[in-house]
């Protein structure tokens, strides 16, 4: 096989594995909260197929590897031996030690490293054959020999299999000098008792040449339940220096580790492939076909004169065109969309592990886990769903004794909900802990100058006090939040998205952070704003509402600012057309209109002339060909073929705070 | 025979275009089409010569003025006004031209390097010149016209300008 040719196969079978890596991770999970047998048979066959394959693909070291655990998942499986607390620690290091190798496959770097030579160890000894830590480098230098025998002894059935021991001998011989002598003891005496389908010999193979253990087994790999096997060395190779004992590494270091491994996993895959279902493939195919039909009933009246009957078939026709079209990019859009379960998924294990760091205890829930959302979306919005179920568990939910004080039972709940709302994704992350401190929040507030003091400000405003960058009221800076890298980069990551989040907390009742999410990157509900001979589309999500001023409504302040009142607030002017200096704008306050948006989560009024219409916007990038634009987001094509400039909101408002700040 | 090859190597072809009662050539690989001027949409903080973007089949490319970004007096459109679309790494974009005229094959010696002087353009933006028949025509270096430092520099200097203005 060429070179590209096995890359190609690596890759999927990278993406296979890190699947099955899943599923051996959730099984885990669940047989920890006391699942069944079958459980089991799901985590050996996900070991198993990794085992295989990745001797398949030339990761030896990792077949290897996954070796250790199948057999420990082997004596589980048959019963030999009870699946314990610490068994389960012991495979959910592997699944991550693993993790690591397949990112380290992806690299190009050497697969094995201390943690995984440690666990190797680990899991050996917990089958009760393993070597202590000083005796692996006898083993490690008993792995590289320039001799080997090799005494093979297939199983009667295994050619049925498909595997056939020449291929295999001659697999070998790539390995160094062969001298295979076969052992006939098993034959039939009479020629009428010799079954034609069945393996009768063996063979002993004598290897010479500097052969490691794992590349002998490696050749073995696939007939490895299917025959005797035994393996010794003969010329031992002197071991050119000791390698530094591995250590067997803490788990603590390990579930740090594996949060790592996951998030440098993401972002490396962000734009690889998609799955999709036959389903939807099928279903675009056959709108595919309706549109070839309808185009082809089209194309009929290029001919003739079109009368009165004619014309109503071709309205009809223009009708069923329109219908596909929508329907056709429904269906292209939904190919994008995939259940939000894969990001909820990687929360069980990390509420497990920091819970149990904390010495907490938390329940978690979730809900809505089929909801679907764009795959850009999707792989964005990890990161900021981390970061707020770390705060839950870390400042939210308490100790137990706490909660006994309080009045509530010992487990605390952690609640993750996905739902469709309107044209949004709704994700909810609310905990049932102590909800936010408001004195604490007001006096580090007053402390860093951001706020005077808090008297008359709304419980909301408080809240959203922790969306400003550097705020941590946590006394106490832990190794999983409170480093003052916070709520402001979760808010501007979601912003990104184009959402939006927001906290509603009760004090000593908990929280809730909503992060709301547009279905799609792609496209935008907005309303076409006229300014001057220009349009601009202002993204819907972003607008509160839009009032019609009277001149004295606006203030002008030192400085050259406006303000206006809103409410029961006093909100800055962004005038359009002086921020994109766009020609022949209404300047009058009175004869445009104030649009009040909210982005970056402060609000501004920004004047346009008038609105003009509600619209769905396909976003197309600017920077594609030219370069990012402050203020504007991206372009969009208007019915009539032109290019319309999108609105960043919060992109204005900032550009509006660095000119106050000036 | 061999001969014809080596020729066939050192020749390439040039999409001449009229500007200011000059003649300007455009290597034609970098020449994806040639419009007639439409209007386009003006994007705010862009350099003066960029008139704006416009939309290629769905791409949001931007176009501009050869005329301002040699600091030519602006000329009304008219219906030989033309936008060529050109290609320069990967990067799509319009430049607004008098006129099209010509293809004219050029081979390698027969280009020129140019005289520090003596043009309305920057001799910054010529990779040298040549003649066709009695005309000289001036050939362009497109990597040049729309440079990604030019708009970076572009860039950062420009919200201290809107800063001042706002002072102002």
């Amino acid at each position: 096989m060429s070179k590209a040719g096995l890359a190609q196969f690596q890759q999927v079978f990278i993406e296979e594995s890190l699947e099955g890596l899943d599923t051996m991770e959730s099984s885990l999970l669940a047989l920890d909260d006391g699942g069944d047998a079958e459980l089991v048979h799901t985590i050996f066959r996900a070991a198993h197929s990794i085992k295989g394959g990745a001797a398949t693909f030339g990761f030896p070291e990792m077949s290897s590897f996954t070796h250790e655990a199948e057999s420990l998942l082997d004596e589980v499986r048959s019963g030999k031996r009870a699946i314990d607390g610490a068994i389960i620690e012991l495979l959910l290091r592997t699944v991550d030690c693993l993790r690591g190798m397949f990112a380290r496959a992806q690299a190009g770097e050497p697969l094995n490293d201390a943690v995984a030579e440690g666990l190797r160890n680990e899991l050996a000894l917990a089958m009760g054959r393993g070597v202590a830590a000083n005796d692996l480098q006898a083993r490690r230098s008993e792995d590289h020999a320039d001799a080997w025998t090799v005494r093979f002894r297939p199983h009667p059935g295994m050619l049925a299999g498909g595997n056939e021991p020449l291929r295999l001998i001659r697999e070998l011989a790539g390995l160094g000098e062969l001298s295979v002598t076969p052992e006939f003891d098993r034959l039939p005496a009479t020629l009428a008792a010799l079954e034609p389908s069945e393996c009768h010999l063996g063979w002993t193979i004598e290897l010479k040449g500097p052969a490691k253990r794992a590349d002998i087994a490696a050749v073995f790999d696939w007939v490895e339940d299917e025959c005797d096997l035994v393996i010794e060395a003969r010329h031992v190779v002197a071991a050119a220096a000791p390698a530094p004992a591995p250590a067997v590494t803490a788990p603590v270091a390990a579930v740090a580790d594996a949060g790592a491994a996951r998030t440098q996993r993401d972002s490396s895959a962000e734009s690889s492939s998609v799955r999709v279902s036959i389903d939807k493939i099928d279903g675009l195919i056959n709108l595919v076909g309706e549109l070839v039909i309808t185009q082809s009933m089209l194309d009929t009246f290029r001919e003739g004169d079109i009368d009165a009957a004619r014309l109503a078939v071709l309205e009809q026709g223009l009708a069923q065109l329109a219908r596909h079209t929508r329907e056709l990019q429904e269906s292209v859009m939904g190919i994008r969309m995939l259940p939000i379960a894969s990001v909820f998924n990687r929360f069980p294990r990390m509420v497990r592990d920091i819970s149990q760091k904390l010495g907490k205890q938390v329940k978690l829930e979730l809900v809505g886990e089929q909801t679907e959302l764009d795959k850009t979306v999707l792989e964005k919005i990890g990161d900021p769903m981390v970061h707020l179920v770390r705060n839950a568990i870390d400042h939210g939910l308490e100790t137990p004794d706490k909660r006994r004080a309080a009045g509530k039972g010992d487990i605390g709940t952690l609640k993750l909900e996905a739902s469709h709302r309107g044209g949004n994704i709704v994700v909810e992350v609310s905990d049932d802990g102590a909800g936010l401190n408001r004195d604490a929040i007001v006096a580090k507030a007053v402390q860093r100058g951001l706020i005077a003091n808090g008297e008359g400000m709304s419980d909301d405003a408080v809240a959203e006090l922790i969306f400003q960058p550097g705020f941590s009221t946590a006394a106490v800076t832990t190794d999983l939040s409170g480093r003052g890298v916070g709520m402001d980069v979760v808010r501007r990551n979601v912003a990104d998205l184009g959402g939006t989040v927001t906290i509603r907390s009760t004090q000593g009742k908990g929280s809730v952070f909503t992060i709301t999410l547009p279905l799609t990157l792609a496209i935008i509900d907005g309303l076409t704003a006229a300014v001057g001979d220009e349009r601009y589309i202002v993204p819907l999500v972003s607008i509160v509402e839009s009032v019609q001023l009277k001149a004295d409504a606006v203030r002008s302040v030192a400085g050259g600012g406006e303000l206006f009142r809103f409410r029961n607030e006093y909100l800055p002017v962004v005038r359009l057309h002086e921020a994109f200096g766009c020609a022949h704008a209404v300047h009058a306050i009175e004869q445009g209109l104030m649009v009040v948006v909210e982005g970056d989560g402060s609000r501004v009024g920004l004047f346009v002339d008038g609105l003009i219409g509600q619209q769905q916007a396909v976003v197309k990038s600017l920077e594609a060909n030219y370069r990012r634009v402050q203020g504007v987001s991206g372009a969009t094509i208007l019915a009539d073929g032109s290019v319309a400039l999108i609105v960043d909101i919060a992109g204005l408002v900032r550009l509006q705070g660095r000119r106050k700040a000036a | 025979m061999s001969d014809n090859i080596r020729s066939e190597a050192l020749q390439s072809q040039y999409l001449t275009v009229n500007l200011a009662h000059e003649e300007y050539g455009i290597d034609i690989l970098a020449v994806r089409e040639i419009r007639g001027w439409t209007p386009v949409t003006r994007i705010p903080q862009a350099p003066h010569y960029v008139l704006g973007v416009l939309n290629l089949r769905g791409a949001i490319v931007p176009v501009i003025d050869m005329r301002l970004r040699f600091g030519l007096a602006r000329e009304e459109y008219n219906a030989t006004t033309v936008t060529v679309i050109v290609t320069v790494a990967g990067r799509n974009f319009g430049v607004v031209v008098d006129a099209v005229s010509d293809v004219l094959d050029v081979t390698t010696d027969a280009i020129r390097p140019v005289p520090d002087m003596g043009t309305a353009v920057d001799t910054e933006y010529l990779k040298g010149l040549t003649s066709a028949g009695e005309r000289m025509v001036l050939l362009l270096d497109v990597d040049k016209l729309l440079q990604p430092q030019d708009a970076q520099m572009l860039e950062a200097a420009l919200p201290a300008v809107s800063d001042v203005k706002a002072v102002a």
